[in-house]
């Protein structure tokens, strides 16, 4: 496991899933939850060029702040979805449709 | 060397033999006699009653976002106390300044009365509990 | 330069979050019913903070904190104007009875804590910095986009918001991420000095990082084929956030990208070439240029079929963000000031037509053209600026509109021609506009009754609003010289020249 190439590919395993979870499901929830796919994909991305690249801080600075505002945008994402659950009794994204299309 | 990890592997043997001896013990002793409320699920002596896939109070969310947010922040206190006797006094005031923006935060959630498990002023909302709102005026009122 | 160094010229971005802080603290402490007061606080920092840019302008630093930001007249000019429009926005959000019956003191403070990232956003020179700013602006707007909580179509806005929001800044970060791997760096200068030493069999990566930052910068601007959300998020959105969300993000975004293309990806000689030097293998200029092409025509197409002028002018901010577009592939210096001439212009006329479209849906109870039936012999003064901002925005002479186009479309053709489509395809999209901007003129004064009783909106702040926004729309077509001479200025700066 000591290289780069498998934590690359990692990455853009957990990228793809993540990009497919967005797409394909309806669930207002497990749509946010292939957003953190991605933004963690970016994050074993940015840990892995910082370790094996022999590089400098900067790529696990950048990891700590993508945790950071990932949980921010999650939180705000869940309290939306919250809000759109006591207004409209479904979280299911299609279904919030009243604005034309 | 050797026998060091022999130690080792005699310790994970003895784990399994230790677990899974009373297990085969109790299954030939023990009479096998069940019936319905015998094999129904625990819940602390109660009748367990419908599925366990029940909405929750939307409560239960909006306190744990709140602890999210404040749960994650605590990451950039990591490499700082790692680093502090470097860095010194600067660090420790820069991050007393984070701490303080963050409690603001806090006070601000508080004194919205968004940490009351119960919240008395919602006036929305058509969830099991929008009808607390109403309770707590004809409360207030006699 | 180190952290405690730069603080001294960062005096308006402190001031910006200490009105945040200040504004959170007044809601903490005011009541229910005096919440909105919290504007006052914001209004103030506000004024505060474009005083202290003035103050500290003229300087051109290239490494604040340790190289993530630099202070540049550039810049200057970019939190000018969102300054400016956050003021605007504030102000305009006093008459607005969607908010009623909410708590206003956090929709104050989330503006100004949005118009502190978008601050941040012109400035950044880092790619931590550049996505920490996206972040800060994007969340907020998230909030700000569905601040009418019971209200279904504002929810809908911020859900639909949220999910191509958080999606395409999710993209955008693989991208920076795989652009980390590739040259290490993370300050712009430096990733530009490790891009020219890369080897060829390193272009596929590159060329895949590129379109991911592409995908969550042409989010930002609202550019095609990243533009779903605008029409739903603009149309569900409180109306003040609306005309907030169509101008300041987007000259943020595009401040960004210049400025982003330029160092990292731009030639040696600054900006005066319009080679990307780096990039050889793709014809980047050329494909952003069709992007232009497509998101202008595609936002006035669409424009033409609306029903709601909430919603044309939805897509009408599309159209505009593929005008401004034109200017990027071009990447001429001429094509850079036009691009500030333009946004500084349609900054204008953006905020007067939507506080208009506000108005109407306030008093007539409608967003749709039938709203606006005889509002010019009701309301004169509405009925003429209207009138104005819909002219501006076709690019009309003699009103600010028409200058700034003149400068983008000039850039265009200076560049050569390889480009004289891109501008006969804007001026084609600028004729079509024409028509359903007139239609809202001609629901105005043709259509509906007649009124002989004419009377000004009842309160001074929107008469003067609407003054504020108006006069220079038109005076600016008329003498725009120093407008011209300060974006020259700015950019010179920025170049080195």
């Amino acid at each position: 496991m000591d290289n780069l190439s498998n934590y690359v590919l990692i990455s853009a395993i957990l990228f793809s899933l993540g990009l497919f979870g967005v797409i394909t499901r309806r669930n207002g929830v497990a749509v946010l939850m292939g957003v953190e796919l991605i933004l963690n994909s970016a994050n074993v991305n940015f840990l892995a060029f910082a370790r094996f690249g022999g590089m400098n801080m900067s790529g696990h600075v950048y990891a700590l702040f993508v945790i950071v505002l990932a949980a921010a945008e999650a939180a705000v994402a869940l309290a939306i979805i919250i809000n759109i659950f006591n207004n409209f009794r479904t979280i299911n994204v299609d279904d919030v449709s009243e604005l034309k299309q | 060397m050797y026998r060091d990890f022999g130690t080792i592997l005699f310790l994970v043997f003895m784990g399994i033999v230790l677990i899974y001896a009373p297990l085969v013990i109790q299954k030939l002793l023990a009479p096998n006699d069940p019936n319905a409320d015998k094999l129904a699920t625990y819940e602390c002596g109660e009748e367990s009653e419908g599925s366990a896939w029940v909405q929750f109070n939307i409560r239960f969310y909006v306190v744990a976002l709140i602890f999210l947010i404040f749960d994650v922040e605590v990451v950039f206190l990591f490499p700082w106390a790692v680093v502090f006797n470097e860095l010194g006094l600067l660090a420790f005031v820069e991050m007393g300044i984070f701490l303080l923006i963050l409690m603001l935060g806090l006070a601000y959630v508080w004194r919205r009365s968004d940490l009351d498990w119960v919240k008395y002023n919602v006036k929305y909302g058509r969830g099991r509990y929008s009808n607390l709102y109403k309770k707590s005026q004809t409360i207030k009122g006699s | 330069m180190s952290n405690l160094e730069s603080l001294k010229f960062f005096w308006p971005e402190l001031i910006l979050s200490a009105t945040a802080l200040i504004a959170i603290l007044s809601d903490l402490i005011y009541e229910r019913k005096d919440s909105h007061k919290v504007s006052f606080w914001a209004i103030g920092g506000l004024l505060l903070t474009f005083i202290t840019i003035r103050l500290f302008g003229g300087s051109s630093i290239n490494g604040l904190f340790m190289g993530t930001m630099a202070l540049d007249p550039f810049s200057e000019f970019f939190k000018i104007l969102i300054v400016l429009s956050t003021i605007i926005v504030m102000l305009m959000s006093f008459n607005s009875s969607e908010l009623d019956g909410y708590r206003k003191g956090e929709y104050y403070t989330i503006m100004s804590i949005m118009a502190f990232g978008l601050v941040m956003m012109t400035s950044a020179i880092d790619v931590l910095m550049f996505y920490v700013a996206i972040e800060i602006v994007s969340i907020m707007s998230f909030f700000l986009a569905g601040y009418l909580k019971r209200n279904p179509n504002s929810n809908e806005a911020s859900l639909k918001y949220v999910i191509y929001g958080a999606f395409s800044s999710g993209v955008m970060l693989y991208g920076l991420s795989i652009l980390f791997g590739l040259t290490g760096e993370t300050n712009f200068f430096a990733i530009k000095n490790a891009i020219s030493q890369l080897g060829p069999d390193s272009n596929l990566a590159l060329i895949l990082s590129i379109v991911f930052i592409l995908v969550g910068l042409g989010y930002k601007i609202s550019a095609v084929p990243f533009h779903f959300w605008t029409p739903d998020v603009y149309e569900g959105s409180p109306t003040s956030i609306t005309a907030y969300l169509s101008v300041a993000p987007k000259a943020a975004g595009f401040a960004l990208i210049i400025r982003f293309f330029n160092i990292a990806f731009g030639s040696n000689s600054a900006m005066g070439s319009d080679e990307w030097s780096s990039l050889n293998s793709l014809p980047w200029p050329f494909l952003i240029a069709l992007l232009s092409a497509a998101t202008m025509t595609i936002g006035n197409l669409v424009a033409i079929q609306q029903q709601s002028v909430k919603r044309m002018l939805a897509y009408s901010s599309i159209a505009h963000a593929g005008y401004m577009m034109m200017a990027i592939p071009v990447m001429s210096q001429s094509g850079i000031y036009g691009l500030m001439i333009y946004l500084f212009m349609y900054m204008l006329m953006n905020l007067g037509a939507f506080f208009v479209v506000m108005y109407v849906q306030d008093k007539f109870d409608g967003e749709n053209f039938d709203a606006f039936n005889g509002l010019g012999w009701k309301m004169p003064l509405l009925g003429i600026s209207m009138t104005l901002f819909m002219v501006a925005l076709t690019g009309l002479p003699p009103t600010s509109g028409f200058v700034g186009k003149f400068y983008i479309f000039a850039a265009v053709i200076e560049a050569g021609n390889q480009y004289y489509w891109l501008a006969f395809v804007g001026v084609i999209n600028s004729v079509v506009s024409l028509y359903y901007y007139i239609k809202v003129v001609r629901h105005m004064y043709f259509e509906g009754e007649r009124s002989d009783i004419v009377s000004l909106p009842e309160s001074k702040l929107t008469t003067s609003l609407v003054l504020v926004l108006a006069l220079p729309t038109f005076f600016l077509g008329w003498y725009f010289s120093p407008l011209v001479e300060w974006a020259n200025n700015s950019l010179n700066f920025f170049l080195g020249i």
